[in-house]
């Protein structure tokens, strides 16, 4: 549906020549205050959990039952401890990998095939396009959340599994918009110019199509990644993702959810740095929309 | 437009039995014995045989699924195997439920939604559009479980005004209400952050056209330019409308988790749990044909809206 | 003028204190149940479903009395007056029937209502067989083999062999209104209209929701009419959730607050009331398949857990330790010579003595356990520390959690079912109310799945020969010098992973007095009021 992608944010670009406007657009990141905030604190945030074994203070799994539910500020454990007696700072750098990494795979995956399917359909047209659309259709029947949860449900817990899930409730998102944009710039006139001076398919395809779809199919993709960290977190949150002992901060927001009578900020902790690794994500995505349109 | 309404309405059978067949084989994925739910320990070969035949789970898979499809078309869900009790009500009754709050969640999450975008569209710029932004981008972060949480911490733990849990269906329409507050705002968070930028978004598309420009040159601000605004986004919040409503019926299960609100979302749960195979199919297909029912009006009055939208 | 105001005035205020002082008289009780436990007789979600359904709505032949807590509850007549053994027979057992007593639906309580029950619990081919009420129970009920009527008012209970066990498995097959299945022939509408003889009689079902009940004026037994005009169950799986119920005035008693509240529940004026009961909370092993088939290996677990730390830290003295089926001080408890503790070291000598070691490591175990339940405390908690502790000594186990009544559906069918092949160990709370429920289903051969809950499976002759005498011995002291001896032999056996027993808290508000909390697993009710 051409208005659900408008809707989306993203619009085709009007076309383009391919290199002076990707540099346009990594100037206008560069510019804006807000992006480049929200891009400090993701590769913040990115940095932490890549080079968790190194920074935490103490092994994530290691707790004494005796230390447990330590406040904040508590000497050698800062953030305080879990009610197993872990290391909270320890558990929330590595719960970020896991974290991210269920919540980034989903949609890199989403993107790429997404992509390929997408384009394939817009592109060729016909008979092809309207089997995969309608294809997608099906899947699109069912509100992300509960996809997710169903597929989960029947395939069982596990990080293997919410990727899985995950990945087949952004893959139709995904080949909707490739294929609207696709259908959108193909019929753009300057493509019917270039076919009528003779240029080959794959150059058409690699000077004008790619460029001029890739971007908005990005910027959907990027706005699809908070939704993506906080279906993960909540699939373990309803036991259904990873499982303990394992540090994901979905699943800490569940074991941790029956000690907010002691100690409500601690917690509280996974689901700030659910929040905070979200938000960085959504304003990234806005900068990177605002800055491959055109707004007087 | 009404060849239009009726090839969208065509389109959506293969694409609700298509849905059904999705359910089923997820279903089935899951690994498993149902029986076992239902039979004494000590039943023979022979009666587990011929229980496997009354709910049908002898036959090849291809098969159960067209005698569910059948029976579906019948109005008739099955049993669930953990109450006995046909599946169609406890589906009824939960949707109530979760209908009840994806109405008033979808209430406050449209109405401020819709106010904090155009507010921040013809503030563009200023403080007041830097805080309506800022208001949606936290809504739509934020987990929405988590900030269930919270507001059980502070409003029903600390404070003690408003009730944690359940849906308070013994007192009179006060107390469901009264029920019915926390989980909708935990509800509405995301969808207000979406609907706010989206609606911003068109608005500001809008506005940057040039004859609206030159509306505003001509001083004809205020009412007219508001009116063609919210007329021509209108295609745009429609389909986000749609599709957050969708979202908050289908999408209810983490909050009504977190408020054991007794919604489809707190049955699926359940049932995930206890491997209620009816139940879940039941729960899931009924779900979906709503979701798909929705998308098909919302298609429908775009193109009424606006008569240039039709899906290629 | 005046005066119609006057007495309009006087008229609403009587309304009112009229209905404040109804209002007052509402239990309404939070379970760990994720669903509310089956209406229609014998009851499913474990101890939990007895406890506010099965015991409440219907009643056996013998009731335990759970009016005193300074005591373990002793057995009393329910809908039995009297029972004894045949001299002439003793595989047969002569139960004279209470008189005068109605169901809920008004029909009268005798000998056929008796058979009709048995009937729907062992009799296949009948049209009133109860194949979900069976499952839930007939494991329990192995020593009765047949129930016939002497007259309307005495019954015969078939034993096979001799057994003192009767009066124990009695206690838990209760008594449904034939009179009101007739009218519904159908066991899912019987459950929407129950009909018992017990001291409340339900008035609402919302599946899922709620269960109302008010107390039955015509109970049999005036000494234990309740107290409380209304009662209310509600499902509350969530210990957090419960909790907050309980705060916020939702519910005026919740099983199993969250012990990190407790003492916050205290301070804030509402009661924590504990006792002990019997009770233990294991994982109970698998012993024909590695890791758990060679003795060494489990004594290692055994000492591999910090069972002080579980009870003191995590669970803020909520249960005691527990180094065998029984605690120390019960009757049943003996001399063990095994006496585990945490030794992490001598755990891991025992794991080389097995011959494990870095080049030959344990196989991994897969445990089932349950997310909440009735005696499972706080399953998710305790077990994420027990595999800390095993993985600590080189036992490594992978947990998989289930729904409770899932859990339980899947223990009574056994290990050996394909569904429950991969499993190593399940983890359920146990009782040991009688010597039934504490050694007989579990460690005797003939015990085996499917007859009864030998899963196991443990198989040992002398342990059998000791049962035997102690189900043939009817003085209690010399039955309990058996089953200590028994006991002792177990320890040391070490088939389970002997972690805790639970002092059953409950949280009160202060509004609610008269109840007393019996060394029980069930409670009595009528004796409640809320102020």
């Amino acid at each position: 549906m051409a208005i659900a992608v408008a809707g989306s944010g993203v619009t085709a670009a009007v076309a383009h020549p391919p290199m002076s406007y990707w540099r346009a657009v990594g100037w206008r990141l560069r510019r804006d205050p807000t992006t480049l905030a929200a891009g400090g604190l993701l590769a913040l945030i990115v940095l932490a959990a890549v080079l968790a074994p190194i920074l935490a203070p103490h092994d994530p799994n290691a707790g004494s039952i005796r230390l447990r539910l330590a406040a904040l500020g508590t000497p050698d454990h800062w953030l305080g401890t879990d009610e197993q007696g872990r290391d909270m700072l320890s558990r929330l750098l590595h719960g970020g990998r896991m974290t991210l990494l269920a919540g980034l795979t989903p949609v890199l995956v989403a993107f790429v095939v997404g992509t390929v399917l997408g384009v394939a359909a817009g592109f060729i047209g016909g008979l092809p396009n309207h089997l995969i659309m309608r294809t997608m259709d099906i899947f699109y029947a069912f509100p992300a959340v509960l996809l997710a949860i169903a597929i989960s449900g029947s395939l069982g817990p596990g990080l293997w599994n919410t990727l899985i899930s995950l990945s087949v409730v952004f893959i139709p998102r995904v080949v909707r918009v490739a294929e609207s944009v696709t259908v959108q710039v193909k019929s753009l006139e300057f493509i019917s110019a270039a076919r009528a001076s003779g240029a080959g398919i794959g150059q058409i395809m690699r000077h004008h199509l790619l460029a001029n779809v890739l971007g908005p199919i990005l910027v959907f993709a990027s706005t699809q990644v908070s939704l993506s960290i906080i279906l993960a977190a909540g699939l373990s949150f309803l036991g259904l993702g990873v499982t303990p002992p394992a540090a994901e901060w979905g699943l800490m927001l569940n074991t941790l959810r029956g000690s907010i009578y002691v100690n409500a900020w601690v917690p509280a902790l996974p689901g700030v740095a659910i929040f905070l690794t979200s938000m960085t994500f959504n304003l990234l995505s806005d900068g990177l929309r605002d800055a491959m349109e055109i707004r007087s | 437009m009404w060849a239009y309404a009726i090839r969208r309405l065509l389109l959506a059978v293969p694409t609700l039995i298509g849905a059904s067949l999705i359910i089923f084989a997820m279903v089935h994925l899951a690994p498993g014995d149902p029986i076992a739910a239902v039979m004494p320990a000590d039943a023979t070969q022979a009666e587990i045989e011929a229980t496997k035949k009354a709910y049908g789970f002898d036959k090849p898979l291809p098969v159960q699924y067209l005698y569910w499809l059948g029976r579906v078309a019948h109005g008739d869900l099955g049993r669930s195997i953990a109450t006995r009790r046909p599946v169609i009500e406890d589906v009824r009754d939960s949707l109530r439920h979760s209908l009840a709050l994806a109405v008033s969640s979808s209430l406050v999450a449209f109405g401020l939604g819709i106010g904090l975008g155009l507010l921040a569209a013809f503030r563009q710029g200023r403080v007041l559009d830097k805080l309506a932004s800022a208001i949606a981008v936290v809504g739509v972060s934020v987990p929405h479980y988590w900030a269930g949480i919270i507001l059980i911490i502070i409003f029903s733990v600390q404070l003690n005004w408003l009730p944690a849990m359940g849906a308070g269906s013994e007192g009179g329409l006060a107390e469901y209400l009264r029920h019915l507050t926390l989980p909708t705002v935990a509800l509405s968070l995301i969808p207000l952050g979406v609907i706010t930028r989206v609606v911003r978004s068109a608005a500001l598309d809008i506005l940057a056209q040039e004859f609206v420009l030159a509306l505003g040159a001509k001083g004809l601000w205020q009412r007219t330019v508001f009116f063609h605004v919210v007329k021509n986004a209108a295609p745009q919040i429609l389909t986000v409308l749609g599709l957050q409503f969708g979202f908050q019926l289908g999408g209810s299960v983490l909050v009504e988790a977190v408020f054991s609100w007794p919604g489809t979302g707190y049955l699926l749960n359940l049932a995930i749990f206890q491997r209620d195979i009816p139940v879940l199919q039941g729960v899931i297909l009924v779900l979906a044909a709503f979701f798909v029912l929705l998308n098909l009006t919302v298609d429908i009055l775009q193109s009424l809206v606006d008569p240039r939208i039709t899906r290629h | 003028m005046r005066r119609l105001i006057a007495v309009t005035a006087v008229a609403v205020l009587a309304l009112v204190f009229a209905t404040s002082a109804f209002a007052q008289g509402h239990l309404r009780i939070g379970m760990t149940a994720s669903d509310i436990p089956y209406t229609g007789g014998q009851t499913d979600n474990g101890f939990e479903g007895f406890r506010f359904v099965g015991y409440q709505i219907y009643e056996p032949l013998i009731n335990w009395d759970l009016t005193r807590g300074d005591r373990l509850p002793p057995l009393v007549p329910g809908l039995a007056e009297s029972w004894e053994v045949r001299k002439d027979n003793p595989s047969r057992w002569v139960f004279k029937l209470r008189k005068n007593v109605k169901f809920h639906d008004g029909s009268p309580f005798n000998a056929d209502a008796v058979i009709f029950s048995f009937e729907s619990i062992k009799k296949r081919d009948a049209p009133h067989f109860d194949s979900y009420g069976s499952a839930q129970v007939t494991f329990r009920l192995t020593a009765i083999k047949g129930i016939s009527k002497l007259d309307d008012y005495t019954v015969e209970i078939d034993t096979g062999a001799p057994t003192s066990f009767v009066p124990y498995q009695i206690v838990y097959m209760v008594i449904v209104s034939p009179a009101q299945w007739n009218k519904v022939k159908d066991w899912r509408k019987f459950a929407e209209q129950p009909s018992g003889t017990g001291p409340f009689k339900v008035t609402r079902f919302v599946p899922r929701e709620r269960l109302e009940l008010e107390p039955n004026r015509q109970y049999w037994n005036g000494k234990r009419m309740p107290k409380v005009d209304k009662l209310t169950l509600f499902p509350m799986p969530e210990p957090t959730t419960r909790l907050a119920a309980l705060r916020s005035g939702q519910v005026d008693w919740i099983e199993v607050p969250p012990p990190d509240s407790i003492p916050q529940l205290k301070g804030a004026g509402f009661q924590v009331v504990t006792n002990s009961y019997p009770h233990n909370w294991t994982h109970t092993l698998r012993l024909d398949k590695e890791p758990w088939n060679n003795k060494l290996v489990r004594k290692a677990a055994n000492y591999a857990i910090d069972r002080v730390g579980i009870c003191k830290s995590l669970l803020n003295d909520m249960c005691i330790p527990a180094t065998g089926v029984a605690y120390k001080g019960h009757p049943w408890f003996g001399k063990p010579k095994e006496v585990y503790e945490y030794n992490p070291n001598k755990a891991r000598e025992l794991l080389k003595q097995a011959g494990y070691g870095p080049s030959k490591p344990v196989p991994k175990a897969v445990h089932l356990i349950s997310t909440s339940g009735s005696g499972q405390m706080l399953p998710l908690a305790m077990n994420e520390l027990i595999q800390k502790n095993l993985k600590e000594v080189g036992l490594e186990v992978d947990l998989q959690p289930v729904e409770w009544n899932t859990l339980l559906t899947r223990w009574r069918a056994g290990f050996q079912t394909p569904d429950n092949q991969g499993l190593n160990a399940w983890n359920i709370s146990w009782n040991f109310l009688e010597p039934w429920s504490g050694f007989g289903r579990f460690f005797h051969s003939k015990s085996v799945v499917p007859v009864s809950v030998n899963t196991m499976p443990y198989l040992n002759p002398e342990v059998d020969k000791l049962l035997d005498e102690a189900e043939k011995t009817f003085d209690i002291a010399k039955q309990d010098a058996i089953l200590a001896r028994i006991h002792e032999i177990i320890v040391d056996d070490a088939p389970w992973i002997f972690v805790a027993h639970d002092l059953n808290p409950r949280g009160l508000s202060a509004k609610v007095r008269g109840f007393v909390q019996p060394q029980s697993w069930f409670v009595d009710l009528t004796a409640a009021t809320v102020r």
